[in-house]
């Protein structure tokens, strides 16, 4: 054989192996795309669930240290020496609805229990309740707002 | 016999009860010929799906007339039951979850459904198919046995023996 | 009688019934029950549903006590779960105020609506019973050796199926069973490193258990699931033929010795 049409250096991969390579990619770049709409559209991006922004009525109402449960908003309003917090009444264990009790909240599901300030006192909960944010509306009504939790602790102060 | 170089078009598998064998022309399949543990599906199988779905519907319309399906009361989300418990089957599951969430509900079943998954590749070695507790399998059949048991001792744990609070209660008492 | 003078003279019932024949042969092709050979293995080569068999099958793998019946038990109590979930499709009506008033009609006004609804919630308890059963059965008699390792592996997907389709189904009758069972299920799925909570938002179409969760879980459980476990169920059939029926003893590598040894 001549070797003057052997090159000396063969391509890694031919231009057939390439361009089907290429070809597969696309196809799997249009399935991931595909896919990733797909997902996003049942991404719930719509809030249906129960507002997020509750009016509590007047601050007068409530009397110092009561726990006073919203059951339809599930959260308990709390009037302290130092002002007003919401802690929510949702398990941080599995989610059920915790009840007050003298030492704070418990959990009839799975008997986790709370002190006042929703730190876990015993139980398997993992984290303490969720606190929201509380501040008054213009028509001087307590607001509280479920998407921006607080730090436990943190009193509203009128 | 005499020795030829064949190479089957089909390969030939010993496992399956019929195979491309070869092309031929004729006009019906060659019956008759196979081996003689087996037997015409038509109407030996069949006919025993048949009793077994006549009496699998016979079961469940004696239950439907016997025993209504439970119904509570409206959903509450104020008010949860004590103690609220998950389906039966996923009851042991919930038992692990009270003793930590993550490992009960996320790691073990996680876990247990790869373990589950790759047990065919993990454990290949061709003996005692076909057979019930085979002598030769004693370690594997063990080990699912084990499986199996705490899984149900668990399930059993959390439907009977859990009640408010999720304490720990004795059902005839 | 085979003349064509003959013929011309059929009297109209004959011809009649010469049609009908006719109709009924191209339907079935296969009018009496075989008794041949050739005839019984036509009537499953030739028929779309006794397909999934292969004409003959092992002595073996039909003694009763080798399955006990488990899969074919297991398929049966999912077609009666479709056939009765369709027809209480008829009555339901997946909404939060709604579903409840539905169930209470089922039991009371509807005719026979309390005998569908049980057999379906008996059926499914006894479906997940069943599948379970099932997988043991083919675990302790080493079912799942090669060549159907892959079969094991659909096997385990559609335990996952049934699990899904019995957890779905639980929330629709929107009674404090339902309510606080998923509640309680979705949370658990919560507590998945990083993809958690996106997953049960995504289960629960918001934040708490409510009218969307209700109507993604139907849509799941009627829908979805049941296609999904329909096909695998397909795939798990077809691998039974390709992989030489059902497991027996002349699989294996050292024949298995018998009491004398």
């Amino acid at each position: 054989m001549k070797k003057k049409h052997v090159r000396t250096q063969q391509p890694e991969i031919d231009r057939r192996t390439f361009l089907t390579a290429l070809g597969w990619i696309g196809v799997g770049l249009s399935a991931a795309v595909a896919a990733l709409g797909n997902l996003l559209y049942l991404k719930p991006a719509v809030d249906y669930g129960p507002p997020t922004l509750i009016r509590a009525g007047k601050p007068d109402e409530y009397k110092e240290g009561i726990k006073e449960v919203l059951e339809n908003d599930r959260i308990a309003i709390v009037r302290d020496k130092k002002g007003f917090a919401a802690i929510s009444v949702t398990c941080t264990h599995l989610g059920c609805t915790v009840r007050t009790s003298d030492a704070g909240f418990e959990c009839p599901c799975h008997g986790s229990q709370f002190d006042n300030d929703g730190l876990v006192t015993g139980g398997p909960a993992p984290r303490p309740l969720d606190w929201y944010q509380v501040s008054v509306a213009p028509n001087g009504e307590l607001e509280i707002d479920k998407s921006v939790k607080v730090t436990p602790g943190t009193f509203f102060t009128m | 016999m005499r020795e030829v170089n064949t190479k089957h078009v089909f390969p030939q598998d010993p496992n399956k009860t019929y195979g491309l064998m070869e092309l031929m022309k004729g006009t019906k399949p060659t019956v008759g010929l196979q081996p003689d543990d087996m037997v015409f599906t038509w109407p030996h199988l069949l006919i025993r799906e048949l009793v077994l779905f006549a009496i699998v519907v016979a079961g469940l319309l004696v239950a439907a007339f016997l025993f209504d399906a439970p119904l509570e009361e409206i959903a509450n989300p104020n008010h949860p039951p004590n103690p609220a418990k998950a389906p039966w089957y996923f009851l042991g599951l919930q038992e692990l979850v009270s003793y930590s969430a993550f490992v009960g509900g996320v790691l073990i079943p996680t876990l247990i459904v790869i373990g589950l998954m790759l047990i065919p590749f993990i454990d290949r070695k061709k003996i005692g198919i076909g057979k019930w507790f085979a002598k030769e399998r004693a370690l594997a059949n063990g080990l699912f046995l084990t499986f199996l048991l705490v899984m149900g001792a668990l399930i059993i744990l959390g439907t009977y023996f859990r009640g408010a609070n999720w304490s720990f209660v004795v059902p005839w008492e | 009688m085979a003349t064509s003078q003959a013929s011309t003279t059929l009297s109209l019932k004959e011809k009649a019934i010469a049609f009908f024949n006719t109709l009924y042969r191209a339907l079935f092709r296969y009018g009496k029950m075989p008794q041949d050979a050739e005839g019984q293995s036509y009537a499953v080569f030739n028929n779309l549903f006794l397909h999934i068999h292969s004409v003959k099958v092992s002595k073996h793998s039909l003694r009763f006590t080798y399955t006990f019946g488990l899969g074919i038990i297991a398929t049966c109590l999912f077609l009666v779960l479709v056939f009765t979930g369709v027809w209480l499709m008829f009555y339901y009506f997946p909404s939060a105020t709604e579903a409840y008033n539905r169930m209470l009609d089922l039991r009371s006004s509807v005719d026979f609506g309390f005998v569908l609804r049980n057999i379906h919630k008996w059926a499914a308890e006894l479906m997940v019973v069943f599948v379970i059963l099932h997988m043991a059965r083919v675990f302790f008699t080493g079912a799942y050796k090669p060549p159907r390792e892959f079969n094991w592996v659909i096997g385990v997907l559609l335990l996952l199926l049934t699990f899904g389709l019995s957890f779905t189904g639980y929330l629709l009758p929107w009674d404090q069973l339902a309510f606080w069972a998923i509640t309680v299920g979705t949370s658990i799925a919560g507590y998945a490193p990083v993809l958690g909570e996106p997953i049960r938002k995504f289960l629960l179409g918001a934040d708490v258990v409510g009218q969307e969760a209700l109507v993604r879980f139907y849509v799941l459980h009627v829908v979805i699931l049941p296609g999904l476990l329909s096909i695998f169920l397909a795939i798990h059939f077809w691998r039974i033929r390709k992989d030489g029926g059902l497991s027996h003893p002349n699989e294996n590598e050292t024949p298995v010795k018998g009491t004398a040894q």
